[in-house]
């Protein structure tokens, strides 16, 4: 591999026979490993496969699949949610609201299927209702011209307010799961052991594909790198960002219905919806994608929100006092985000 | 009326044609209380280069993001090959066979060399309309190629790229779609003395194919005599000056660029009451 960059890059530049004969000599393993580490992805993989070894050789409950199963809840949710969030965030833009639309489709998902409608169509209501609510997001932003910041943290304040409203803050039995009787529908929509984790690697696999081999993907970055650059080339700027976020929001929309039903219940509670969102960014920019847009990826996000279910898990595990919980959380994201920039200054520098 | 309008004996009025592929006229544009263009008369024959003169501020830029579809002029008219030219936007634009180089080059730093050179008329596979790179790194290849630009990998992000490549690719972007009316605005200005060379030779090759007409905005008035068959200098969002590139030489435009700067500063000194009517609007323009 190695040989085969230096033939070709003789052959199309100016002959500099000093670099090259000097890249040659070096170890093609070592080489890989450069090309793996300048990958978006590759420093979370790295740092999320040392965290796994620390735990797994420092508990022994750490690297069973009982664990693994206790695990799924904390990341599957959060890694939708987050792929979502990175075709927002490649725009660099925010959308606040994700936490509060989790919040809020259970509950409209539960006042239709109480007034009788069938189950799956109840679903499909409250989605299209999340998608026209990013939709409102979206032309704030992009038609208004409303800081996304802004315009989603009052998104965030209207759902959580509605929710409070309809549910008078009062938990609901989600319609459709075991306890009432209707299973398959359950199985399918949160409640099956893997039922997250399947819904979770199919909308990301499907996301990245959208993200890197699309129109709709490449306009992302565009708009997100370069938006007068982008709409100068023809780019409906403001369409994209409408569209990224009706995604952003439909998905949490979906993950707020999947718990739903994997919890048999939902409880209005703002606060650890918006634990939620934070988890959710965290998982974005942990995964390799910039806050000032322009570079996204959504394997990356799932594997962000993998080492925060991990983090999680095995900090559980360890039996970590629970008060020292996010404490500690809070030094890993720091420190894994130090390793990121870092490994973002050598991928610069590999392309001098 | 433009004539009437405008004293002095460098002004003369846009002179039309039955070959005219484009022509303009009265274009107006402000922004809030800022006059860019006033009264743009213009036109643009078939396999000509139009060279754009000005001084920072005249409204070039203006004038071509209006005629690329960019932006939307406030008043007047524009034809493209005899039929009325409303651009609704860049695609639109494109899609009538006019397309534009910006000055910002439009490119996107993040993507790939290729995704630049095809953005917005992506190579798509059937029946899932996935990007087709294979076809767009081969096809961009062999553009680059053609036109003779040295870009060694065209699979890197263009951040990674000097500036004159940048503008190169850029260039190269358009003059490789099917635009028959090529907008470039300030083609030369990241570039070094070979790459600008090499661009101008492209242009020249265009120019001999016949088929295509080229504006051009330029600040070297050397450039505007070798590369443009007619000149058009604009002052203070009209057109001043109107002739053959053959006709005038690099003393005259400067002479008339550095004249009009003189009048400006005296009208800025001495208010409005100095005589010459255009002293007024260029006091305004400044």
């Amino acid at each position: 591999m190695a040989v085969a960059s230096d033939s070709s890059a003789q052959a199309g530049s100016s002959p500099s026979p000093g670099p090259a004969s000097s890249r040659a000599r070096r170890v093609p393993g070592l080489g890989l490993l450069k090309r793996f580490l300048t990958l978006r992805e590759g420093s979370i993989v790295v740092v999320t496969v040392i965290t796994v070894i620390y735990f797994a050789s420092t508990t022994q409950h750490f690297l069973t699949g009982n664990n693994f199963k206790t695990l799924l809840p904390y990341f599957a949710p959060i890694a939708i949610m987050a792929g979502g969030q990175v075709f927002v965030m490649t725009l660099g833009e925010i959308d606040l609201s994700i936490g509060a639309m989790y919040l809020f489709t259970p509950f409209l998902y539960v006042k239709l299927a109480n007034a009788g409608i069938p189950l799956v169509p109840c679903v499909i209501v409250s989605l299209l209702v999340a998608m026209a609510l990013g939709a409102f997001n979206g032309v704030m932003v992009a038609y208004v011209g409303i800081a996304s910041f802004v315009a989603t943290l009052g998104m965030l304040f209207v759902l959580d307010g509605i929710t409070l409203v309809i549910s008078h803050s009062e938990q609901v039995t989600t319609p459709g799961t075991t306890i009432v009787g209707v299973t398959s529908f359950a199985q399918v929509f949160g409640e099956g052991t893997y039922s997250e984790l399947l819904w979770a690697i199919g909308i990301v696999l499907v996301l990245q594909i959208l993200l890197s081999f699309t129109r709709w993907g490449i306009y992302t970055v565009a708009a997100g790198g370069n938006r007068l650059g982008a709409a100068e080339a023809g780019i409906n700027v403001k369409l994209v960002l409408v569209r990224n976020f009706v995604l952003c929001s439909v998905l949490s929309g979906f993950v707020g219905i999947l718990e739903a039903v994997r919890s048999s219940s939902a409880s209005p509670d703002p606060s650890g919806s918006n634990a939620i969102l934070f988890e959710a960014v965290s998982a974005v920019i942990i995964g390799g994608t910039l806050m000032t847009g322009g570079a996204g990826t959504v394997i990356g996000a799932l594997i962000g929100a993998l080492f925060l279910g991990i983090l999680n898990d095995g900090l559980v595990i360890k039996g970590v006092n629970a008060n020292y919980l996010d404490l500690y959380l809070g030094l890993a994201i720091l420190l894994a985000m130090t390793v990121n920039v870092y490994i973002q200054r050598v991928r610069r520098g590999a392309g001098k | 009326m433009t004539d009437a309008q405008f004293e002095g004996e460098h002004i003369v009025a846009p002179s039309s044609a039955a070959d005219d592929v484009l022509r303009v006229e009265h274009i107006t544009k402000s922004f809030g209380p800022t006059v860019a263009l006033r009264d743009i008369n213009l036109h643009l024959r078939k396999g000509e280069v139009l060279g754009l003169l000005g001084d920072n501020g005249a409204g070039k830029s203006t004038l071509i993001k209006i005629l690329c579809g960019f932006q939307k002029q406030d008043g007047g008219e524009m034809w493209l090959k005899g039929e009325d030219y409303a651009p609704k936007s860049v695609d639109n634009a494109r899609s009538l066979g006019v397309d534009c180089v910006f000055q910002d080059l439009a490119l996107i730093d993040e993507l790939s060399v290729f995704h630049n050179m095809y953005l917005r008329r992506e190579k798509l596979r059937s029946p899932i309309p996935f990007l087709n790179n294979i076809v767009m790194k081969r096809e961009a290849r062999k553009a680059l190629d053609k036109i003779g630009i040295n870009i060694p990998h065209i699979d890197v992000p263009v951040a990674r790229l000097s500036g004159g490549q940048r503008q190169a690719i850029a260039v190269a972007r358009t003059i490789s779609g099917d635009a028959d009316i090529i907008l470039l605005d300030e083609p030369l200005a990241a570039m070094g003395a070979k790459e600008g060379a090499q661009i101008l030779d492209l242009i020249q090759r265009i120019k001999e194919e016949g088929n295509v007409s080229v504006v051009m905005i330029l600040h070297n008035m050397v450039h505007v005599l070798t590369a443009c068959d007619r000149v058009n200098l604009i002052q203070d969002g009209v057109i001043g000056l109107d002739k053959p590139t053959a006709e005038t030489s690099v003393e005259e435009l400067t002479e008339i660029m550095v004249d009009e700067y003189r009048r400006a500063r005296l009208a800025a000194h001495i208010g409005n009451g100095a005589g010459a009517a255009p002293a007024e609007d260029t006091a305004a323009g400044a």
